[in-house]
């Protein structure tokens, strides 16, 4: 799967008066850069991601979350909820307060979110469990994976489940995370070796601590 | 690493010793040590230990010559015999490891856990390590430490392993260590400044010994940055990277005081000592 950069041209916004003897050079130019820009981009841009999948073991959480409702059903955002992974090294479970600024209003009656609402009112948090948890040695930052392979492709955002994909598998299609990458060395390497271009380090102290 | 990494960074190993410093470096992290203002309180080497996750090994240990201290300040004393007051002739040196250009220990690694990278550091990658203890056989500055023991089962007694840092890891048995210039927060610097797309700027990475130095003994930089303090003490001092310089006793302005250790040895170590002022006693 290569993804592609969607963006809009935007050269091709910002014509808004130009005289008519002009006007053929200038469609000359736009033909150019139509033609030219998005191979040039796609060159640039493409990414290709981790290879490998991996058997992962059912993690049992305190709430059954299912992740296929938020974000296949509802098109919530990953980074509505896991708002820290384009600011810190981890992505974060959310608060509670989080789940309910919705769940106040919505589904009130399922078991599981009167479950979530009695964890709220004894403000004690749900002992959610990690599923992707990578060893103490390994350094990686969520931040700067998404502001290559997001912020700085232009990549759309709120297309952003495929790049968190690469790593998560489609969790859209899951209820409870579960581990279905491997995330081992070769995982990562793999990808950093084959997306040289976008500036992926090749050297063990950027990750090895 | 493959093999071909392995390869690649013995030849430039060789170059280094050889041209001087060809590497393109992203950065090169140096250090400058000012002897004449050190007064020996051992602040940095606290600093390290409670930066690094270090090990205290205890009193049998370390007479034993196992302790694992990345950053020791080495005792020397004038040995006048007519010194009234021997004590007064004492000297410190802050010894850690010297982040040399053409390390000596990089090639003897089997395995390449201990390489160059692009930040002019050696580093030494602890699960790589397989303990054959030749890079520091072969360290002529001694500052290779190495895990004999599991340190970590009595070194931190509950709840003292809350103040482990996180991001560094804990050594187990088996595994060699060393000053590492604080690489993780070097990481962590650089992270930012990736993030805000700009330049680190001198003074931000800074090492836990250059930070705890009461007497600013320490500067910490980069010379890659020409504008930086320690480029700046490095020039001003004429001590150069890479060159075979044999500093001492040659130097016509008495005023510079800058040296290397066994710089005739052509390692081409990244911390410049200024060396210390004596008055008579």
């Amino acid at each position: 799967m290569v993804v592609s950069n969607r963006s809009v041209n935007p050269s091709a916004r910002r014509r808004n008066f130009i005289g008519p003897a002009k006007m053929g050079f200038v469609c000359l130019l736009a033909l150019m850069v139509l033609l030219v820009a998005p191979t040039a981009m796609a060159e640039k841009y493409s990414v290709t991601p981790p290879t490998g999948v991996y058997e992962g073991k059912d993690v049992k959480q305190p709430i059954e979350f299912p992740h296929n409702t938020h974000v296949k059903e509802n098109g919530i955002n990953c980074m509505y909820c896991h708002t820290y992974a384009r600011r810190s090294k981890v992505a974060g479970i959310p608060p509670t307060s989080k789940c309910m600024g919705c769940h106040k209003v919505i589904a009130t009656d399922k078991p599981r979110i009167q479950k979530l609402t009695k964890y709220w009112e004894d403000k004690t948090p749900p002992p959610w469990k990690k599923v992707h948890d990578l060893p103490d040695f390994v350094h990686f930052t969520h931040e700067k994976h998404l502001k290559t392979l997001v912020f700085d492709r232009e990549f759309p955002v709120e297309n952003v489940k495929e790049v968190c994909a690469f790593c998560h598998g489609e969790l859209e299609n899951m209820t409870v995370a579960r581990k279905v990458k491997p995330l081992n060395m070769g995982f990562c390497v793999r990808c950093h070796i084959e997306n040289k271009e976008l500036g992926a380090p090749g050297d063990c102290w950027k990750c090895h601590k | 690493m493959s093999l071909d990494n392995i390869l690649n960074n013995w030849s430039d190993y060789r170059k280094g010793a050889e041209e001087g410093g060809h590497h393109d470096y992203e950065h090169r992290w140096t250090m400058a040590i000012n002897l004449d203002v050190c007064i020996g309180c051992n602040a940095c080497s606290v600093a390290c230990y409670a930066e690094n996750n270090l090990a205290v090994v205890g009193k049998e240990r370390f007479e034993k010559g196992q302790a694992m201290h990345w950053m020791r300040i080495e005792r020397y004393w004038d040995q006048a015999a007519d010194m009234e007051h021997p004590e007064q002739g004492a000297s410190f040196l802050p010894m850690l490891c010297q982040q040399c250009g053409a390390a000596t220990c990089e090639p003897v690694c089997p395995v390449a856990a201990t390489y160059h990278t692009p930040d002019g550091l050696n580093a030494q990658v602890y699960n790589r390590c397989i303990g054959s203890r030749y890079c520091s056989n072969n360290c002529p500055f001694r500052v290779r430490y190495f895990n004999f023991y599991s340190y970590y089962e009595s070194a931190w007694p509950s709840p003292m392993e809350q103040q482990l840092n996180p991001d560094i890891s804990v050594r187990d048995k088996g595994v060699m260590e060393k000053c590492t210039f604080c690489v993780q927060r070097i990481r962590t610097v650089k992270d930012r400044a990736k993030m805000e797309d700009r330049s680190v700027v001198d003074g931000e990475a800074m090492t836990a010994c250059a930070q705890a130095c009461p007497t600013s003994a320490i500067v910490f930089g980069d010379t890659m940055d020409e504008s930086s303090a320690v480029s700046q003490l490095w020039k001003k001092h004429q001590v150069k990277r890479g060159t075979y310089q044999s500093t001492r006793g040659e130097k016509a302005n008495p005023n510079l005081r800058g040296y290397r250790i066994f710089e005739e040895l052509n390692v081409d170590p990244s911390i410049m000592y200024l060396e210390r002022v004596r008055e008579d006693v």
